[in-house]
Order: structure tokens, then C-alpha cells, then sequence
């Protein structure tokens, strides 16, 4: 990383017309990518009769955090933030586990099976899952685990972790074994050997596969739908998608439905920001060198 | 940065190992793979017995509320394969995954080269800005895009007319085709952070002075780009787009949310929802679960020149 | 982690035990069973769809409940995209069911027809008898039994800008459909606001739960049943009557998108030209008034007003001068038959606890409860206590347009007939086509097979 960090500080020291003119373009793509987010932000700060105008307002003067208090006086915000929170960091963190785990058995060893084992994971993420939802409700429902986080947990886990494997063994294959054995020649156990080398240089891969386990959890929402039937056990998407069709059975209420969603998007930043902090870490620039 | 490592991550993943494995013959794979395989086998196990033995059952509603389901072979498969409307919502999405993947690759490369000469700071507001993209929750993502395409009050419409363009009330939705170019404009907003950065992640891996020496500056350039870099990132690429078109072939979310808005269901569907409205709306589960696994031998079938070639050099 | 592998596996195999049991049969529960009205320290749920029941009427009914039997009334609310999902997985899982549950009433047919819902015919005189809604009853019946009763009823009518009418001329509201037909299309020709795209009756080309009362009113309907079997009958000469003045009214009185669905049709009757552009002197687009004339059902007047400012906030207020109100009206002067909205409400069959589940209905189908209903502005399913909706213009025109509303077949295949969208498409290809016969033929033939297939 600090060696991307590098060279783009070399380079922009070079004043050259090109180089502006890329910076011009990549402005512009900025803003394009950005404008649906800040649309979001922006309408939830206006109230519905303003959003209900022909003529957009793109800037919130006037506006107010009247929707956000609307959202929160429905106190079904917080008990939908924990279980999506709870939710995402069990999957985060069984995925990240077995699918090191697997990454390492198809990218260190040779075994009969292992090719079978490598497409299977790959064409089980082709399965549409539109069809599935009964017998995953069937599934649930007799060993007892709907309207649990446990149970959308289960499911989560199985669906994020066939990608989460193909992620990591790229990463395992990558760190030499030798490296580890030679710290065991310098007298570390295999447990040691392991959290001392093997484990910072893999840091980046994790964290990689992290963050699609996190999006994926977070984000998904017809799963849910099903095993997830209690009003008291919603995930956020669904405490959304409940908040939007609420509103529109009556008459939508856009700048409230903009301000949930803002909500939602919130903690995924945090997590990016999070992140972000823990790969600037020394632990890990350190492996990215490599 | 986040960004930076996912990349590495994904770059690294695809890049073949070289490695010598470890010949032995030993439990330990097996005992490795344990926990995985447990959670697939428990998870996904049953419900893909369940749609295999449905697929050749007629399964209903009745049949939903303990009515005995009558095996009837492939007569589902059969059904559909004579109809013709399944033959149009399969070419349907096969040009619509065509598209939607193309399209994101297509950006998704343009957009890391970009990151890769443009100025830091404008570098770090172009990773910011598909940082948030891509945070953004697919419900919420929907909720706005429908409406700047709103045909009444949508930004889109407002911009063009102010452009001079007679836009002013346009329907994006009525007509199939803009249908289309609307849900493609979507799915690629999305699925372009990732690619990006993967590609961006890859282009880290390409020795310094290759890339200075392919700098996008004429047509030489593009020819060096051509030549040099794209092998050197081709694991990347192969991975990313195989990644797309598995998801984009299979597109439900941004489809629905987006037919809820307008549209006429039967003109604008595509595998998803159609797989969506025969199961969940006309509870005719054992035909849906045909189309699922339809579905699943088309996409192996078109992934299967790829696949075999990652694994060879996945072998090598 | 081996302790997780542990349990993973145990659930694993405690998965395939239960799912061995499941399919054995299911398991019968034992006769009389549940059959008790003492609720001590038992639970049972009851499923509300959408935020239609106001928080005043379910925290009666957990209270009266609580009085009556001792126990506790779980109520949970459901959303109507999703509750067709949720009652296919749940209402046959004795474990998990909802012992009561409302739903749509076009739903009910689907549901009903296979035996998800408790046979209550020995109670139906009890609830109210014939004094309930008709349509709602029948569209709970199966072979003369009754499985789900009306819960409440919704209307559509007419809202109508009277200044945009008046500048065009009209000052008296129709009394035929004719009428209406033609003063809408007048007011469209005349756009006395001089305003783009201005239609004298804002109609989407999908939106066939209005639409669908043109046919009615013609004495049309969608389907019916001969000899035990459904049939499309959009192809009748009385259908075609009326799909041929909704064409007129596509092409001369609506400039809605031919794809334009049955939502939010208010915004289109609402001012907001003091809304500024983007600069102080935009002059663009200056007004968002797009129609004179909609349907709606009758909550939307909450949504419909003057534009206004109350402790700085924009509001709006429903203005005599400027808004009014009318049923639809029909060929014969009388209010014309529209499409009913509402609800119907059943027992599971599954259901743990059926006496206490007969309690909980017998309390929705109290006086108290039923004019609770009608004060929140809910048609009552019991017409002894309609009066409880007020006698405001809004209460009249609700009454009025119910009184002739129609339900949509009560065929058991309906609910697919709504998933696949039929009607939304036949509807979008009303405007453009130039035989409307061949058009209406075409339909009849995709529902008839849909309707009859369980």
C-alpha cells in the first residue's frame, strides 16, 4: 500500500497538461458516482411538499432533521441496528474463520476430491435464490431457528463463504510455506510460527474478504424476509423495506424513506472508516510491502 | 485504505501460485475443510434437494398446505422448453447480462487506469466517491434511482429539458428497451466499485516502469496496455468478469424494485423475476424450481470454457 | 471451535430428524384440543397487514382480549408485498403459524381454496350474519362454508379539482358516466391552466383498479363462473362498452404513462407552483398541477390541500373552494359499481389455540371494535355500524361508492392473475390498440386457464 501511496505522491509532482486534464475527468466520474448518495442525503433533509415539486432542490437550504426524528420516533431503528450489527459480525467472523481454514487445505495440500470441492463452491454461488425460500423456511422451522440471528447467521454464512474461499487461497497460495518453517527451524512452535508470519501477511486477504462478508450480510434482504417473521427480530434492509412500504400504503413520504435509507448507509461507512484505520496499521503495511 | 487492500486482495487471490503443494497424503485437508463444507452442506443442502425433487413434481399451493405433490417426471422442464416465452426471458438476460457486465468491466478498467494517473487527492476523492456507492444499501440504492427517473419529478428528465431536450414527462420505464438502459445504468453504478478497485488492486501488482511505459498517451500507448499490462492483470480480469456475469445473469433485487416503479412486468422480465412471480407469486413452486435449475446448467454452461481455463492455470 | 463443529453438526442431524417427521404426515392435533376460551398465560398472534389499523384499535384488542380470556394478543404487523409470501411459508407450520390473520380480499379465494383457514360457518351468524358485507363473505366461501369474514372495507371515488373545473366551464358534477366521460375530456382539451401534458382525468395505463369500474359500470365484469369453471369475460358486448370509453379517456382525458400504476395518484391534483426553481426567476416548470381530475381511495384526502405553513413546517389543508368529491357516477345515474377495497380476516387451520382464536373474532366483530373502525375513517364489516364513519362528504362518498363496489373473482387462481401482472398489461394496451375485441379475446384467453388452476 505505501508503495501505491508512493508513486502517486512521485507523480503529482509532475505538473503536466495531461495530468490535469485526467484530474478534470476523474472529478467528473467523483461526482457522477457520488450524486445518488448525496441525492439521498439531501432529501432527507427537505420536507415530503418540497421533494413533491416538479422542479428538484438541489441543496438543502430550509431543510431540518424533522424526518430523522420522525424515523427514530418509530423506536424500531435500534432494535433493527443491533440484530443487523449482531448479525453481520458472527458472518464476519465464522466466514473469515472457515474459510481460511478451507482456503488453506485447497491452496496448501493436494488431495483426492480437491478439484470437485473447487467447483462446487463455485457453482453453488450460481444457484438462483429466488426459488429457495420455502424449503429454507422448512429448514428453519424444524430445527426451530426462525426469528433468530442465529439462523439467518447459518444461512449467511453458507452463502458468502464459497466466494470468501476462491478470495483467500489466492492469498494463502501467495505466503510462501517455507517462511514458516524456517521460524519453526528458529525454535517458534507451529502455533507461534504461524501468528508471527503467516497470519500479518494474510491480514490483507482477510480483511478484503471482511468487507464482502460485512456488505453481503448487510445488505441482504429476501432471505431475511422469510426466516425472519417477528416484527422484533428485523434486520435493518427489512426494518427499510417495512418503513417504505408502510409509508407507501398511506401516501410515501420520500424525505422520511431518504432519511431511513441514509441510516442504513451510515454504519457501512463507519465500518469502512473502521477499517481503514486498522489497515494503516503497522501490523499490516508491513505485509502489503511483500 | 480500504480500497487499496481489497484490491491486493482480490488481485492476489487470482494470481496463480506457483507453489509447491504439500504431497503428502494426510487427513488434515479433509479435517480442514470440515467447517465449510458443514455449513454449505447444513445450509444449502436441503433446499437444493428440495428444488431438484420439486422441479419434477407438480407443486402448488395445495400441495404447500400438505396436499400429496404428484411426481411427474420432467414434465416442468418440458413445459418449459415449449414455451416460448421462456426462450425470450432467457435471450432476454443473456443480452442483459452481456450488457450490464461488459458495460462494468468496461468502466470498472477506465475508472482504475484513472485512479492510476490521476492526481492523489483527486485519486482519493474518486475511491471516496465509489467507497459510498457501494456502502449504499440496494433498497435504499433503488428508492433513489427510481426516482431521479421519475418520469414526473425525476432530476434526469428535469436536467434534459433544461438541456433543451424534449424530455419533459418522458416515461424511461414504458418502453422495454429504455427499461433496460435504465436497470444496466443501475447495475453498473453498482457493481463498478468493486471492479475498480479489484482492477486497481491488480494494476498495483504491474512493475512500475511497464506501466509508465503504457501511459494512455496515444495510440501506442493503448497498444502497450494491450500487450503488457492486460496480461500481467488477465487473473484479475478473469476472476472479476466471471464474478459479474454469475450475478448479473441472475439480476433480481433492481429488476423488482424497479418494475414495482413501472414498466409492464410480462415485457421487462428477466430470469429473476420471473423465477419470482411463477414461485412466489402463482405459488407454482415445481415450475419455478425448474427455471432455478435451468438457471444454474445455463450459467455453468456459459462459465464453463472460463472455469476450465482458471483451473488450468489454477493446476499449473 | 470444535465445540462449534459440535453443535453445527447436531443441528445438522436434528435438522434431517425433523424434516424426516415432517414428511411423515404432520401430526393431527388431537380433537378438542385448543379448543379452550381460558387464555392464562397463553399467547396467540394475530397478523395486521399494512399500517391501515390505527395503534387505538390494537391496543383495544389486546386489552379486551386480555379481559376476556386472561391471556396475551401478540399482534404483529405484516407489509402487502410480502404477506402472500409469508402466509404460503407459515400458515401451514402448526409452529409458527398466526393463529388469526388478516388479508386482502382478492387473496382470500387463494388461500382459502386450500384449506389454509378454519371453518367458522357455525359462527357466522354470531359475527354479524347477513348484516356483514356480501362481496367480502363470498370471497371467504368455499362449497357454502365459511372460512374468512370481511374485516373492513375501503372505497374509491372521485377527487376533483372545482377550480380547474370551473375555469373550464363545468360547475355541476356529473351524474352519468357519460357525463363524466365527456366533461373530462373537455376540461383536457380546454387546459384552462396552460399547463404541459394536462390531463382532464389522470387514469395510468395500469391502473386497472380504477379503470376496472368502467367495465363494471357497463354491467361487464372480468370473469365468472359456468359450470363449476371460470372464464375470462373481458370479450362480453357489456365489457367492451366499457373498455371502449376507456379508451376515449385514454387517448382524450389522461395523459398519464401507459405503465403508470394505481399509487400516489394525489400529487398529480396538488399546486405547489409556490415552490421556487432553482434560480429566484425559474419560470421552467413553475407549477407540478398535473391533473383535474383522479380516483383514489378515500384515505388520499388526507394527502390533498393547499399548500400552507404551520410552526414552519409545509402542510397541507383540504380546501372546500378548491377541492371536492364524488362516487364514480354510473350509466343509470346511481353510483357506479368500483373495484372493492379491503380486508378479510380468518383462523388458521393450524392454529394451537382455535378458542381462543374465535374469542379474538368475536371481539373484532363487537360494536365496540366495529365502530372504532369507522371512526378512523375504516369502512365496519358489519353494516349495522356504518354510521360510526361521520357524515363529512368523504363519509358519503365512501358509503355511497361501497354500497355498489364489486369484488374481483373469487376464483382460486386469482392470486396469480395479480402476480403476473394480466390485468396491468391488458390495461397498458387498451389505449393503442385498434380492435379491442381481438384485445379483450386475446386476455380472456390468458385467464381463463390462471383462474381455474389451484
Amino acid at each position: 500500500m505505501s508503495r501505491v501511496l508512493g508513486r502517486g505522491a512521485r507523480r503529482s509532482r509532475v505538473r503536466h497538461p495531461a495530468k490535469i486534464a485526467w484530474g478534470i475527468v476523474g472529478v467528473v466520474v467523483a461526482l457522477i458516482w457520488v450524486f445518488p448518495v448525496y441525492w439521498m442525503i439531501n432529501s432527507s433533509l427537505l420536507s415530503n411538499v418540497t421533494l413533491q415539486s416538479r422542479t428538484p432542490t438541489f441543496l438543502p437550504f430550509g431543510g431540518s432533521w424533522d424526518n430523522f426524528a420522525a424515523v427514530f420516533a418509530g423506536g424500531t431503528f435500534f432494535p433493527a441496528l443491533g440484530m443487523s450489527v449482531a448479525i453481520a459480525l458472527i458472518v464476519v467472523a465464522f466466514c473469515l474463520l472457515f474459510a481460511f481454514l478451507g482456503a488453506l487445505a485447497i491452496s496448501r495440500f493436494r488431495f483426492r476430491g480437491r478439484k470437485g470441492f473447487v467447483l462446487a463452491i463455485l457453482f453453488i454461488q450460481m444457484l438462483p435464490a429466488e426459488g429457495l425460500f420455502i424449503a429454507q423456511y422448512k429448514l428453519m422451522a424444524s430445527v426451530n431457528l426462525l426469528n433468530t440471528v442465529l439462523g439467518v447467521s447459518i444461512l449467511y454464512i453458507a452463502a458468502v463463504v464459497p466466494f470468501t474461499i476462491w478470495m483467500l487461497r489466492g492469498f494463502v497460495a501467495g505466503i510462501p510455506a517455507e517462511l514458516e518453517e524456517a521460524a519453526m527451524v528458529d525454535g517458534l512452535s507451529r502455533t507461534q510460527a504461524f501468528f508471527r508470519i503467516t497470519f500479518p501477511l494474510l491480514a490483507p486477504g482477510l480483511v478484503a474478504s471482511g468487507v464482502y462478508a460485512f456488505l453481503q450480510a448487510w445488505n441482504e434482504f429476501t432471505v431475511a424476509l422469510v426466516v425472519l417473521q417477528d416484527n422484533a427480530d428485523q434486520t435493518l434492509p427489512l426494518w427499510l423495506r417495512g418503513f417504505i412500504q408502510a409509508s407507501a400504503s398511506r401516501a410515501t413520504d420520500w424525505g422520511q424513506v431518504m432519511a431511513a435509507s441514509t441510516l442504513v448507509a451510515i454504519p457501512v461507512i463507519i465500518f469502512f472508516l473502521f477499517v481503514q484505520g486498522r489497515m494503516t496499521s503497522g501490523l499490516v503495511s508491513g505485509a502489503v510491502k511483500g | 485504505m480500504t480500497a487499496e487492500t481489497t484490491i491486493q486482495g482480490a488481485a492476489l487471490s487470482i494470481a496463480p501460485s506457483g507453489q509447491p503443494r504439500r504431497r503428502r497424503r494426510s487427513i488434515t485437508p479433509y479435517l480442514l475443510l470440515v467447517p465449510a463444507t458443514g455449513i454449505l452442506v447444513l445450509a444449502m443442502g436441503y433446499p437444493l434437494v428440495w428444488q431438484v425433487i420439486t422441479s419434477m413434481q407438480q407443486f402448488g399451493l395445495a400441495q404447500q398446505f400438505g396436499q400429496p405433490a404428484p411426481f411427474v417426471g420432467f414434465a416442468n422442464y418440458i413445459t418449459l422448453a415449449t414455451d416460448p416465452y421462456m426462450w425470450t426471458v432467457i435471450a432476454r438476460s443473456i443480452a442483459f447480462c452481456f450488457a450490464a457486465a461488459g458495460l462494468t468491466m468496461l468502466i470498472g478498467v477506465l475508472v482504475a487506469l484513472l485512479m492510476q494517473v490521476a492526481p492523489r487527492g483527486v485519486r482519493i476523492a474518486l475511491q471516496i466517491s465509489l467507497l459510498l456507492a457501494w456502502a449504499m444499501p440496494v433498497v435504499a440504492a433503488m428508492t433513489v434511482w427510481n426516482w431521479l427517473f421519475n418520469w414526473r419529478s425525476g432530476v434526469v428528465n428535469w436536467l434534459l429539458t433544461r438541456l433543451g431536450l424534449p424530455f419533459d414527462g418522458h416515461n424511461w420505464l414504458q418502453d422495454p428497451l429504455s427499461f433496460y438502459a435504465v436497470a444496466v445504468i443501475i447495475v453498473v453504478w453498482m457493481s463498478v466499485p468493486f471492479v475498480a478497485f479489484s482492477i486497481y488492486a491488480g494494476l498495483t501488482q504491474v512493475p512500475d516502469e511497464v506501466l509508465e511505459a503504457a501511459q494512455m498517451d496515444g495510440a501506442r500507448g493503448a497498444q502497450r496496455f494491450w500487450n503488457i499490462v492486460v496480461p500481467i492483470i488477465r487473473p484479475v480480469l478473469a476472476i472479476v468478469l466471471l464474478l459479474q456475469v454469475i450475478w448479473d445473469l441472475r439480476v433480481f433485487t433492481q429488476i423488482k424494485l424497479l418494475q414495482d416503479a413501472g414498466s409492464i412486468a410480462s415485457e421487462t422480465n428477466l430470469l429473476g423475476t420471473y423465477i419470482y412471480q411463477l414461485g412466489t407469486g402463482s405459488s407454482n413452486f415445481g415450475l419455478a424450481s425448474a427455471v432455478s435449475i435451468f438457471v444454474l446448467i445455463l450459467t455453468i454452461v456459459i462459465s464453463a470454457a472460463y472455469v476450465r481455463s482458471m483451473l488450468k492455470a489454477d493446476e499449473s | 471451535m470444535k465445540r462449534k463443529i459440535a453443535s453445527v453438526t447436531a443441528l445438522a442431524l436434528a435438522g434431517v430428524l425433523a424434516l424426516a417427521a415432517c414428511s411423515s404426515g404432520g401430526t393431527p392435533a388431537p380433537a378438542g384440543a385448543g379448543a379452550s376460551t381460558n387464555g392464562k398465560g397463553k399467547t396467540i398472534t394475530l397478523w395486521l397487514v399494512g399500517a391501515d389499523t390505527p395503534d387505538v384499535a390494537r391496543q383495544y384488542l389486546k386489552d379486551e382480549f386480555a379481559k376476556e380470556t386472561k391471556g396475551t394478543l401478540d399482534i404483529q404487523q405484516q407489509d402487502w408485498g410480502d404477506i402472500v409470501t409469508k402466509l404460503t411459508t407459515s400458515l401451514p407450520d402448526a409452529n409458527n403459524t398466526p393463529d388469526v390473520t388478516e388479508m386482502g380480499n382478492t387473496q382470500s379465494p387463494t388461500f382459502t381454496n386450500v384449506g389454509a383457514f378454519l371453518d367458522i360457518t357455525n359462527m357466522y351468524q354470531e359475527l354479524g350474519g347477513s348484516k356483514l358485507l356480501q362481496g367480502f363473505v363470498d370471497a371467504g366461501k368455499v362449497d357454502g362454508k365459511n372460512y374468512t369474514l370481511p374485516y373492513y372495507f375501503g372505497s374509491r371515488y372521485v377527487f376533483y379539482r372545482k377550480d380547474v373545473w370551473a375555469k373550464a366551464g363545468i360547475t355541476t358534477p356529473p351524474t352519468t358516466l357519460e357525463q363524466f366521460n365527456t366533461d373530462v375530456a373537455i376540461i383536457a382539451a380546454k387546459n384552462p391552466a396552460k399547463i404541459n401534458n394536462f390531463s382532464g382525468f389522470y387514469l395510468g395505463g395500469q391502473d386497472w383498479r380504477d379503470g376496472v369500474s368502467w367495465i363494471f359500470a357497463n354491467g361487464g365484469d372480468i370473469a365468472k363462473q359456468s359450470g363449476g369453471k371460470w372464464v375470462g369475460t373481458l370479450e362480453d358486448p357489456n365489457s367492451l362498452k366499457g373498455l371502449t370509453q376507456l379508451q376515449a379517456i385514454y387517448k382524450n382525458a389522461s395523459k398519464a404513462p401507459n405503465d403508470a400504476k394505481d399509487s400516489n395518484q394525489y400529487i398529480y391534483l396538488n399546486d405547489d407552483d409556490a415552490i421556487p426553481g432553482a434560480t429566484p426567476d425559474d419560470k421552467a416548470t413553475p407549477v407540478s398541477l398535473s391533473a383535474a381530475t383522479i380516483m383514489a381511495p378515500g384515505w388520499a384526502h388526507w394527502s390533498i390541500g393547499v399548500k400552507g405553513k404551520t410552526d414552519g413546517k409545509v402542510t397541507r389543508t383540504w380546501d372546500d373552494k378548491t377541492f371536492g368529491v364524488f362516487p364514480l357516477p354510473g350509466v343509470d345515474g346511481k353510483a357506479a359499481p368500483v373495484f372493492a377495497g379491503g380486508s378479510n380476516i380468518g383462523i388458521s387451520a393450524k392454529s394451537k389455540n382455535p378458542g381462543l382464536a374465535k374469542t379474538l373474532l368475536k371481539i373484532i366483530f363487537s360494536k365496540g371494535y366495529q365502530e372504532l373502525l369507522g371512526k378512523n375513517g375504516l369502512g365496519p364489516a358489519n353494516s349495522d355500524y356504518t354510521a360510526s364513519l361521520g357524515n363529512d362528504e368523504f363519509a358519503s362518498a365512501l358509503v355511497t361508492s361501497a354500497a355498489a363496489s364489486k369484488l374481483t373473482p373469487a376464483a382460486p387462481g386469482w392470486a396469480s392473475v395479480e402476480a403476473a401482472g394480466v390485468l396491468e398489461e391488458f390495461f397498458s394496451k387498451i389505449k393503442d390498440s385498434t380492435d379491442l375485441a381481438a384485445l379483450a379475446k386475446e386476455y380472456d384467453a390468458k385467464l381463463t386457464p390462471m383462474l381455474n388452476a389451484k
